[in-house]
């Protein structure tokens, strides 16, 4: 960083202040939209804000928190869902995670079709939570849906995104969605493997899993790294895929959603509790941020161990 | 470079089979390679088959039979989806924010990445670094909401359009590539007399074409697919973007999937068409904002 370069573009006074005059509007929306609203996120969590304009906003302390964490039925609805989240991470983490890394080791050998089958996986990742929902409601539809034909040949029956495992479903969708992006970062990963790694241990006679286990997971640290990072944070943070799949309902809500529907009037009751929602989405990022912070302690302690 | 396109893999390269036994294990090996791959393809290909089938298949034709081939190629639902989803409308909604947005948001960006990549403004640093620490802020849904309800712009299309004026990890794919090119360029532009916004104008900008293009199409899928703020901010129903315009129609029309389908499908072409054109740089731009920049 060359901080201090002198910009040479002229020497007149207007000329001396153009880089910084015509960087403000960019800068200035960041502020206005981005960053300023962010970190007014704390400031309203201790607020009565509501979605109504106009309307006085009071100062009320902990009270969202300790509502939101400890006061009846509501409270032990919002610690299932955070729960919930938990479960969502640790699911999505793992399944995403391993599916990724095997269509990786796949495509990346000499296969024909190799490339159709990494545009394949990888497609879902750009259409949005509008089309991926809805292609999977279409999917799973009880009632002679594909899915349900599948499970009828099995003797089974589920009534899917409508039945007690609708949670599961949804998972098993995020998962269908984002598996591509994990799959590509390991690609690409794979790719930073010189080739004469693996000449010299086939030389040696190590074939198959001791490939796998001595050269190509060691040299993968970054990108393992990168994607536990990438899914554990983002399985936190995700919740549209309810929005299109099952909607508002006690037994699927993760936090996320909890801060949406409650700052917006999606619970059903129609009252837009933005100080509450904001209390909410602090708890949340409390959480990422946990998380978040332990997931890369550990990925940088393995980093070290492999990479030194 | 996309890893979706040919590259030089670093695939575990082993001494050809010499023998008959070894070139049974690899026959075996690529067999059962195969087998997992279309197991998984069967995932990502169902679905839009079942799709496409949907789409062509009469009202009681899909009740009889939701899953099977369809009788005859039938578009009917499509021209019905399309009228009656007033996809017209949505569409150019869609486009108008995509558009505007987009181009705003790049040629705003590459001023402000410009003067901080090549530290011409004091405190580059720190405003990059600020940058980089908004990833992980709490999201600024509700204070946002505020903002623009005081701003009185809910529910107009100038206050959609702002929502999508930012976005950090753009900036700093521009701030990166920008520091590849040589600093003696603006030198001996400015010594030819060349001034500060014609340089970025017609001389910065068509050299960082790729990390524009890049940039360009991560911003725009974003605002294409955006469904979320559609819903907290617009209410008109004039105004919203296709996304939003679907679920509505699937609220309406859920039990008639034949006509579900084909408008899920005419929403999906527009980014598939983007997606065979433009595949390096959607790739390079998503993975560039999970790597380390």
């Amino acid at each position: 960083m060359a901080a201090k370069t002198r910009n040479m573009f002229g020497g007149g006074k207007l000329a001396r202040w153009l880089p910084w005059l015509m960087l403000l509007p960019g800068l200035g929306f960041y502020f206005l939209i981005g960053v300023g609203p962010s970190l007014a996120t704390f400031i309203y969590s201790f607020t009565d804000a509501t979605g109504i304009r106009g309307l006085p906003i009071n100062w009320v302390g902990f009270d969202n928190f300790d509502e939101f964490l400890f006061q009846g039925a509501r409270s032990r609805d919002n610690i299932d869902a955070l729960k919930r989240t938990l479960i969502f991470m640790v699911l999505v983490t793992t399944i995403q995670f391993t599916v990724g890394l095997v269509m990786a080791l796949l495509v990346n050998q000499k296969l024909r079709g190799r490339l159709i089958f990494r545009t394949l996986f990888f497609v879902p990742v750009i259409l949005g939570v509008a089309v991926q929902g809805l292609m999977w409601k279409l999917f799973l539809r009880p009632g002679g849906g594909p899915m349900d034909s599948i499970f009828g040949w099995f003797g089974m029956e589920s009534q899917f995104l409508n039945g007690e495992n609708a949670f599961y479903w949804v998972i098993v969708v995020q998962i269908w969605a984002n598996a591509g992006f994990t799959m590509v970062i390991f690609l690409a990963g794979m790719q930073t493997i010189p080739a004469d790694l693996y000449e010299a241990a086939a030389v040696d006679g190590a074939s198959g899993w001791n490939l796998f286990k001595n050269i190509t997971w060691p040299q993968l640290t970054p990108a393992i790294n990168t994607n536990l990072l990438l899914n554990i944070v983002g399985s936190l943070q995700a919740w549209m895929l309810f929005l299109v799949l099952t909607g508002y309902k006690n037994g699927t809500q993760v936090l996320g959603y909890v801060v949406y529907a409650e700052a917006f009037g999606g619970t059903g009751s129609g009252s837009f509790r933005q100080g509450y929602a904001a209390a909410a989405s602090i708890v949340l990022f409390i959480l990422v941020l946990m998380l978040g912070m332990s997931a890369n302690a550990f990925v940088n302690r393995r980093e070290r161990k492999y990479m030194s | 470079m996309s890893v979706l396109d040919e590259f030089p893999i670093a695939t575990p390269v082993k001494p050809p089979p010499r023998n008959k036994q070894a070139r049974r294990r690899k026959a075996l090996r690529n067999g059962a390679s195969y087998a997992i791959l279309f197991l998984f393809a069967a995932f990502y290909v169902g679905p839009l088959l079942i799709l496409i089938f949907a789409s062509m298949k009469s009202l009681p034709e899909f009740f009889a039979d939701p899953t099977g081939l369809p009788e005859s190629f039938e578009l009917a639902n499509f021209g019905d989806a399309w009228d009656l989803a007033n996809f017209p409308g949505y569409l150019m909604n869609s486009l108008i924010y995509t558009v505007v947005a987009t181009a705003l948001f790049v040629i705003m960006s590459v001023f402000v990445a410009f003067p901080i990549a090549r530290g011409y403004v004091r405190g580059a640093g720190a405003l990059l670094t600020l940058y980089v620490v908004a990833l992980f802020l709490p999201p600024a849904l509700i204070p946002q909401f505020q903002l623009i309800l005081n701003l009185g712009l809910f529910n107009t299309r100038q206050g959609y359009i702002l929502l999508f004026l930012i976005n950090p990890i753009g900036l700093i794919i521009l701030v990166n590539y920008i520091k590849s090119i040589p600093r003696e360029l603006d030198e001996s532009a400015a010594m030819d007399g060349c001034g500060y916004v014609r340089f970025v104008w017609s001389i910065l900008i068509p050299l960082i074409k790729p990390a524009i293009a890049t940039v360009t199409v991560i911003h725009a899928i974003g605002i294409w697919n955006e469904l979320i703020l559609a819903n907290v901010y617009l209410t008109n129903e004039d105004l919203y973007p296709i996304t939003k315009g679907l679920i509505v129609f699937e609220g309406v029309y859920g039990s008639d999937w034949p006509k579900l389908a084909a408008a899920v499908l005419m929403l999906m072409l527009p980014m598939l068409v983007l997606f065979m054109f433009l595949q390096r740089y959607i790739i390079s731009g998503l993975t560039s904002g999970a790597v380390k920049g």
